[in-house]
């Protein structure tokens, strides 16, 4: 069944492209997380914004802000020594959705400083909004 | 210690909003229309999609041999569920005039239309604004095997097939009587189904085709092409008799299609057992503990072991032990929330049963934000509930718990020297399920979604219907 199997990677291609499956990931998490009491309403006022935000440029509505980056470093790193480690810092951006499962990251020894982190989730998630 | 690699603590808000919204569902179907549809724009698709609200309009296909009743069906059930009947027939009279010289007279000659052309029409037909907003109904297409398959790569998927079967000679016997209102379009039968009104008797014609080598004919072709065609609608498929009264087979039906299916949605079992004592709670909770891994939380178990282990709310609870009253709801609620909010309930899910006994009570659980989603009523008679706790004994010696009737015995000598619970004379019996049956109306009413069941079969019998119940969605309630 040829055609069956290419129209099932044309189907996977066409979900990697557009980032469909991280798109219905942050979609799932903010209805799971505000809870509002019409939820297809909300996901249309989510959908708008952010097709908005594509055609003026303005920033994305984003699920992680700043404090809670900075939140869940400061969750890592117990001890305050201002680093955390590669494997804390990949479970991280894997829980954070922003690491997809394929992906192997280079662990060149040093450690992860609170603004590596940022920056590192902030580049990620412009990479994801930035192709819807 | 890492954070990062402890269990989630999942707050239980999100699983239970996510269960009542049925937000999987939901994201599931925009998966689907998603990929069938691939749009460039999947942002703007979606948006359009969730405006149009359609994800439980009826999309359903009815397949059967002639003089089944497929038509009837699918007339009355397009006016039962307000939605928009396709056949063949519509399709090609709709589309008259645009169609060719070549593929007319193929039509008034035989009545049927090349597959690539029916599944053009269909796919046109299934766009067109009023097939979107309220759904679909297809009488008698797919027709073949190859129809099938283009149907489904069109992208169009019903959500419910049902296929009609009877036996050949009822059929053919049951073709002969077929009488067609012209103006209408409607089906009528010389015994079954004869219209009332006299002024539509006296406008119904005899079909054509309705002899008996032509049904025979026309049921050697459908049983052909039928075998090609149910094996592409695996789990969304069901068969109903056509063999009984028009109104038997309509209701069956209705009922089929304003099912749910199961859906893959993550799913937490909180079951909430109720009944009389006596009705078998205890027993199916520890088969629903044993089978599914729940947590199985007796309230008066919890209550004693909690006296046994004497924690804090141990000591304030034995003085009511001591004084053989019943321990007020408030202390009670708050040994429960204890247990409950443990990381292996919420993780498992819960079998509760012995609470609430009363309204009061129920209002309490939900207040502290525990509600189960399945609640089951066990119903047993009277004389069973009796017959089931009276003749319980117990052996002294070896503490071997017997019954008389169920488990009796082996020998005369234990026989002799078994003894009963003065909790299970027949009058205690008596005042317990009285006092059950009077709280009992106020708590079907909380619990609007319950299940009721019958508890006078043998236990592995009401643990099928149990686990039908938690594993099936709820059931709609038919507005």
């Amino acid at each position: 069944m040829e055609a069956a199997e290419s129209r099932e990677s044309q189907a996977r291609e066409y979900l990697e492209k557009h980032r469909i499956l991280e798109l219905l990931n942050y979609l799932t998490s903010s209805l799971l997380f505000f809870r509002p009491e019409q939820p297809r309403e909300y996901l249309i006022t989510l959908l708008e914004r952010m097709r908005i935000a594509k055609l003026t440029g303005v920033a994305f509505p984003f699920f992680m802000d700043h404090s809670n980056i900075v939140a869940m470093f400061e969750m890592m790193d117990p001890s305050k020594r201002g680093t955390i480690s590669f494997v804390q810092y990949k479970e991280a951006l894997q829980t954070l959705g922003l690491c997809p499962a394929g992906e192997v990251l280079q662990d060149d020894g040093r450690t992860v400083s609170l603004d590596n982190f940022r920056d590192e989730v902030n580049k990620r998630t412009q990479e994801i909004f930035s192709s819807f | 210690m890492d954070v990062t690699t402890a269990p989630h603590r999942i707050p239980a808000e999100m699983p239970q909003y996510g269960e009542s919204n049925h937000i999987f569902e939901l994201m599931q179907n925009m998966l689907e229309q998603l990929l069938i549809h691939q749009p460039e724009d999947p942002i703007s698709f979606m948006i359009q999609h969730l405006h149009r609200n359609n994800d439980n309009v009826p999309k359903i296909v009815i397949l059967g041999p002639p003089a089944s009743g497929k038509t009837t069906i699918a007339m009355w059930l397009c006016k039962h569920l307000n939605s928009n009947l396709v056949s063949v027939e519509n399709l090609v009279i709709r589309e008259f005039p645009l169609l060719t010289t070549e593929t007319r007279k193929h039509y008034q000659r035989t009545k049927t239309v090349p597959s690539t052309l029916l599944v053009r029409l269909i796919k046109e037909r299934l766009a067109q604004e009023d097939c979107i907003r309220r759904g679909w109904i297809l009488d008698g297409i797919p027709e073949t095997r190859e129809q099938a398959l283009m149907i489904q790569t069109q992208g169009v998927i019903p959500r419910h097939v049902v296929v009609l079967s009877a036996l050949d000679t009822v059929l053919i016997e049951r073709n002969l009587g077929k009488r067609v209102d012209p103006q209408t379009g409607e089906i009528y039968h010389t015994t079954f189904d004869w219209p009332p009104e006299s002024d539509i008797q006296n406008r119904l014609v005899v079909p054509a085709g309705i002899s008996e080598m032509e049904t025979a004919r026309k049921l050697l072709e459908y049983h052909r092409n039928i075998v090609g065609i149910i094996p592409s609608y695996p789990k969304i498929l069901k068969v109903i008799s056509a063999d009984q009264p028009c109104v038997d087979v309509f209701y069956q039906a209705l009922t089929y299609v304003q099912t749910h299916h199961r859906s893959n949605a993550p799913f937490t079992p909180k079951v909430l057992l109720c009944g009389p004592t006596g009705s078998g709670k205890s027993l199916q909770a520890a088969l629903l503990a044993q089978k599914y891994g729940l947590v199985n939380v007796c309230c008066g178990q919890l209550l004693k072991e909690a006296v046994a282990d004497k924690t804090q709310f141990g000591e304030l609870i034995r003085p009511f032990f001591e004084k053989e009253m019943a321990v007020p709801d408030s202390l009670v609620v708050k040994v429960l929330t204890e247990r409950l909010d443990q990381q292996d309930s919420i993780q498992k899910g819960w079998v509760l049963h012995g609470f609430p006994r009363d309204l009061d009570q129920a209002h309490m659980l939900s207040s502290v934000g525990y509600d189960p989603n399945r609640v089951f009523f066990l119903n047993v008679p009277f004389d069973s509930i009796v017959e089931r706790l009276t003749l319980r004994r117990i052996d002294p010696v070896t503490g071997e718990r017997y019954h008389l009737l169920y488990k009796p015995p082996p020998t005369m000598e234990i026989q002799a020297r078994l003894l009963q619970h003065p909790k299970d004379s027949e009058e205690q019996v008596k005042l317990k399920v009285d006092l059950f049956y009077r709280n009992s109306a106020d708590l079907e009413q909380f619990y609007g979604q319950a299940v009721t069941l019958n508890g006078d079969q043998d236990p592995y019998t009401v643990f099928e219907y149990v686990e039908s119940g938690i594993i099936n969605p709820l059931p709609k309630k038919i507005p």
